[in-house]
């Protein structure tokens, strides 16, 4: 039973959790167990599919189950190299997160981590587009609930922006799913959702260019590349920390996936029409978020430009069809959200330690609590792609990748790691380093704290230490991807 | 002759409540709370007769060989009656508080409601024009009665004089058209007036487009389509919230129930409206978010909401003109699961309401999570539904409507639609905000468990339910169950 279905035992064993501890009305203790136990049972169970995942084997574990027949909408949920990769990602750092949040007493924090976990695994493998959009929309309300809630600084106001802006690019992504399953009704005679049907149609260009920039709007939002990213700084300036994490680590890299999965997925020649847009505004993103890191005061905001510019560098990685990008990209996807995480917990800490992130309160940190700038020092250098951290392999490849398209372009990539460089020593240096100008009382990392942040410290290390051994579990199936949508691009 | 008293039974009942009640309201014996007892009981009565009656197929007419073709007796307008009698039956639950908490209602209340339900099934079998027009004066005239009940409060005085005013001469462009109408076909029948279409070229059938123009200028105003929407704020705001509630919800479906009749009746011809009926439509859509977001008040919030919510089933309207098969039944299921919303964000303002004198602005709303946690959870799934986020039933009735706008070749409608779904986000996620999202003063309250606040969770659970459920539980349908009961019923009209 757990292992038949062991997909959707993922998904809703939490909202399944959450739903049974909300009837029974628990109390806080109870609430937290349940959600610490189901969160390491999914994660067990994401290592289950991790160790019975066959490399070459495309797409697995498929479920199809039909749900809404009359208009072709199905329950079909698989995984590839693309999705096991955040699948893991996501049930890694929720126990984490849950071992952060450990002292916090408000229920409805932990209801809406729980339905927020069940809505971003199931946007990651469900491969029927009105089902994704369906889990899409879920985990948004649970951040706008944690911003508008439990957030700090102009809350309200603040979710009540993410909202709007994250729901305006998924209304455009439904036009276009309505439009595709229709043309699949014009051409097929029925209705149909699921991905690999949709895949057989051959859209006019007009059309497909119409319908493509419909996703990507999703997309370009939720990453956030330059120009749809007014949301950002604010939303991550007021979240409390675990949504913070989970929208720098996860959210913003679904909207990666996304391009890769339904963009390539369903139009591969049409992409090739927006590259040159996405790439421009990607490069430029990239400074420009850099710049906005360098002169940021507040830690929180500075990290969710820097986070910005390093999903651009993504976002830039996958336009550039070649495999060194590709594989580049999708590294960097799992040690940024990595090391995101661990950064942004460690913001998240320096709160409560000193009851504020703007860097100008903070400093002496080192001579006082070293352990604490240790884990503090790590994240960040490995942010800004420190050799021997798992950033640092995907950085470069995707360099890499860039300078095989054009030394120009090359270059200008490379950029980012130099920026990056300059912000994150320049901040090392005011907050961690100089006087103490603070008058709290400077306790160190506790037992607690540094079991909950290892993992990530030992993951970080192992892939900057061993790539190829992360990379062969994604890499066969991304070269015949990659295939793929060169050989079909040809033609345009 | 038996089997036919048996049909008519479902309807019978209903108009002999309304008279009982009548009777009865001037009787010191019975309180309100046992009136309104003996009212639902008797709606009661009739749906369980609906239920058994709903698969007998045994005559298509209402005592066809005394009326002949005047009340027809198919699927749909037995599924519409279900609706009515539902709606009547939560109305009169959910505000059982609400009558309590008010002076001014009194037993005839019941009477004019059960008048109304009558006029609206009526209109659901009407197939002729003139007993149409008759049922629905029937409802309307008890409504605007209705709307001015609360006799010493200004708005609610003001309200009525505007709806009854404007309704009445909108209802005398119905009478023009039926006039008309009569003056082209020389018989009112649908039956007839179809053979008419389908026999004569487009010179003779001026003087009948011309007539149901007129028709369509009343069944717009009564659905509050834009330039015909004035009185909706103001109508909506004045009236007590049980009337709101059955107007909203109710009502609304009964003029609809009507337009796709006439609709699917004139199909063949249905495509000159069609460009007027477009920007009809874009007007609504753009005209009710506007009032929608510039609203105070929750009630007016709604009841600006509802006109968009118009927009959307006029882009479902216009979709059946252009001969979409999809379109009718997608209206159908858009309008059972606004029903669903509807009812329950209006019976959880009329439970808050019972309980304060508050005029409910949204700022009212602040912290109410706080001392009412399962309400506020349940206005909130409410409010997803009218917004239409997946996962709830309003999701897949936007669904339809969309993809049967797109199938009939209105993109523009359908991305309209859409965008305008995304301002709705903006309103109705504004409540959410105000429950969530700031402090009370006030402690957790117990949540009595009454026929309301039952109810109130039932229709949240089955919005849910329609969202997503399946056929898992039996006798129930699910989301998919749904569609094809309305496919089914679109089905026999035609």
């Amino acid at each position: 039973m757990m292992i038949d279905n062991i997909l959707t035992n993922i998904i809703f064993l939490p909202l399944v959790t959450a739903t049974l501890l909300g009837l029974l009305r628990s109390n806080i203790f109870l609430l937290k167990v349940g959600a610490i136990i189901s969160s390491f049972l999914t994660f067990v169970l994401s290592i289950v599919v991790l160790y019975s995942f066959d490399s070459d084997g495309g797409m697995q574990f498929l479920k199809d189950l039909s749900w809404i027949q009359n208009a072709g909408i199905s329950y079909v949920i698989g995984v590839d190299a693309l999705s096991l990769v955040l699948l893991l990602l996501v049930n890694f750092l929720m126990p984490i997160l849950y071992i952060y949040m450990y002292h916090e007493q408000r229920k409805g924090y932990w209801y809406n981590m729980m339905l927020l976990q069940t809505g971003v695994s199931g946007a990651i493998v469900s491969l029927d587009l009105i089902l994704f959009y369906l889990f899409w929309e879920t985990m948004l309300l649970p951040i706008f609930v944690m911003i508008g809630k439990y957030g700090n600084g102009h809350r309200q106001f603040n979710s009540m922006k993410i909202l709007l802006m994250t729901v305006l690019g998924s209304m455009s992504m439904l036009f276009s799913i309505l439009y595709i399953g229709y043309v699949h009704f014009e051409t097929f005679g029925v209705w149909s959702f699921y991905l690999e049907d949709l895949a057989k149609i051959n859209f006019q260009a007009k059309t497909s260019i119409i319908l493509v920039s419909g996703f990507l709007l999703a997309f370009a939002i939720k990453i956030p590349l330059l120009g749809f990213h007014t949301w950002m700084a604010p939303a991550y300036g007021s979240a409390p920390t675990p949504a913070v994490v989970i929208m720098s680590s996860i959210m913003a890299k679904l909207g990666i996936y996304g391009i890769w999965r339904f963009g390539y997925g369903l139009f591969e020649t049409t992409l090739n029409f927006y590259a040159p847009t996405i790439m421009t505004l990607a490069l430029m993103g990239l400074l420009y978020y850099a710049i906005r890191a360098i002169t940021e005061p507040n830690l929180r905001r500075m990290f969710a430009y820097s986070s910005a510019s390093h999903l651009s560098l993504i976002a830039l990685g996958i336009f550039l069809t070649n495999i060194y990008a590709w594989s580049g990209s999708l590294y960097f996807v799992v040690t940024h959200a990595l090391a995101s995480s661990g950064i942004f917990i460690m913001i998240g800490l320096t709160y409560k330690r000193f009851q504020s992130v703007y860097i100008g309160s903070l400093g002496g940190i080192a001579s006082k609590a070293p352990k604490f700038s240790f884990f503090f020092a790590f994240f960040a250098l490995s942010i800004a792609g420190l050799p021997g951290t798992g950033g640092f392999v995907g950085e470069l490849l995707i360099i890499v990748g860039a300078f095989k398209e054009s030394p120009v372009l090359g270059f200008f990539t490379a950029t980012t790691v130099l920026s990056a460089m300059l912000y994150i020593f320049w901040m090392l240096q005011r907050v961690l380093f100089g006087t103490a100008n603070n008058e709290c009382e400077y306790k160190d990392l506790s037992y607690r704290e540094v079991i909950m942040l290892s993992p990530l410290v030992i993951l970080l290390l192992a892939t900057g230490i061993f790539p190829s051994f992360f990379m062969q579990i994604f890499d066969s199936q991304l070269i015949t991807l990659l295939d793929l949508v060169i050989s079909n691009g040809k033609g345009l | 002759m038996l089997e036919q008293f048996l049909n008519a039974l479902p309807m019978a009942l209903i108009i002999i409540g309304a008279f009982w009640m009548l009777l009865l309201s001037r009787s010191t014996h019975f309180t309100l709370d046992k009136l309104n007892f003996i009212a639902v009981s008797f709606v009661l009565l009739s749906v369980l007769l609906q239920f058994v009656l709903f698969n007998n197929e045994s005559s298509k007419f209402l005592f066809e060989d005394l009326f002949g073709n005047t009340f027809i007796l198919d699927k749909f307008s037995k599924i519409f009656d279900l609706m009515f009698s539902i709606g009547t039956i939560l109305t009169l639950l959910i505000n059982r508080d609400y009558f309590k908490s008010r002076t001014y209602f009194n037993g005839e209340y019941f009477a004019l409601l059960l008048f109304s339900v009558f006029g609206m099934m009526m209109l659901a079998h009407a197939y002729e024009l003139v007993s149409l027009f008759i049922a629905l004066e029937i409802a309307s005239l008890s409504i605007y009665t209705l709307v001015g009940y609360h006799k010493t409060k200004n708005i609610s005085s003001e309200a009525m004089l505007k709806y009854m005013i404007l309704g009445s001469l909108t209802g005398a462009f119905f009478v023009l058209g039926i006039a008309l109408v009569y003056g082209a076909v020389g018989s009112t029948n649908l039956v007839e007036i179809r053979d008419f279409i389908a026999t004569k070229d487009s010179n003779e059938l001026r003087l009948l487009i011309l007539g149901m123009s007129f028709m369509g200028v009343s069944i717009l105003f009564k659905m509050g389509a834009v330039p015909l929407h004035s009185w909706l704020l103001d109508v909506y705001h004045g009236a007590p919230y049980p009337i709101t509630m059955f107007m909203a919800s109710t009502f609304k479906i009964a003029v609809f129930a009507v337009a796709i009749r006439l609709l699917i009746t004139l199909v063949d011809i249905s495509n000159i409206w069609m460009e007027v009926l477009q920007m009809i439509t874009i007007m609504t859509l753009l005209g009710g978010s506007w009032l929608a977001i510039s609203q105070n008040y929750v009630k007016r919030m709604l009841a600006g909401s509802s006109i968009v919510h118009t927009g959307y089933l006029l882009i479902g309207i216009s979709s059946i003109g252009l001969g979409s098969e999809l379109a009718a039944s997608s209206v159908m299921f858009y309008l059972i699961a606004y029903f669903l919303s509807a009812v329950g964000a209006f019976g959880i303002l009329s439970f808050i309401a019972s309980r304060s004198s508050k005029q409910m602005k949204f700022d009212d709303f602040k912290g109410f999570a706080q001392h009412r946690p399962y309400l506020a959870l349940a206005m909130s799934i409410f409010m997803l539904s009218l917004a239409g986020f997946p996962s709830t039933i309003g999701f897949l009735g936007k669904f339809y409507i969309f993809t049967s706008a797109i199938e009939s070749k209105q993109i523009f409608l359908a991305a309209l639609g859409i965008l305008t779904a995304f301002i709705s986000v903006y309103y109705y996620f504004k409540l959410i905000a105000m429950m969530y999202f700031y402090e009370s003063e006030e402690i957790e309250q117990k949540l009595p468990l009454d026929s309301s606040t039952v109810l109130i969770f039932v229709m949240a659970f089955s919005v849910v339910w329609g969202g997503i459920g399946t056929s898992l539980i039996p006798f129930v349908p699910g989301a998919d169950g749904l569609i094809d009961i309305a496919r089914d019923a679109t089905k026999s009209v035609g």
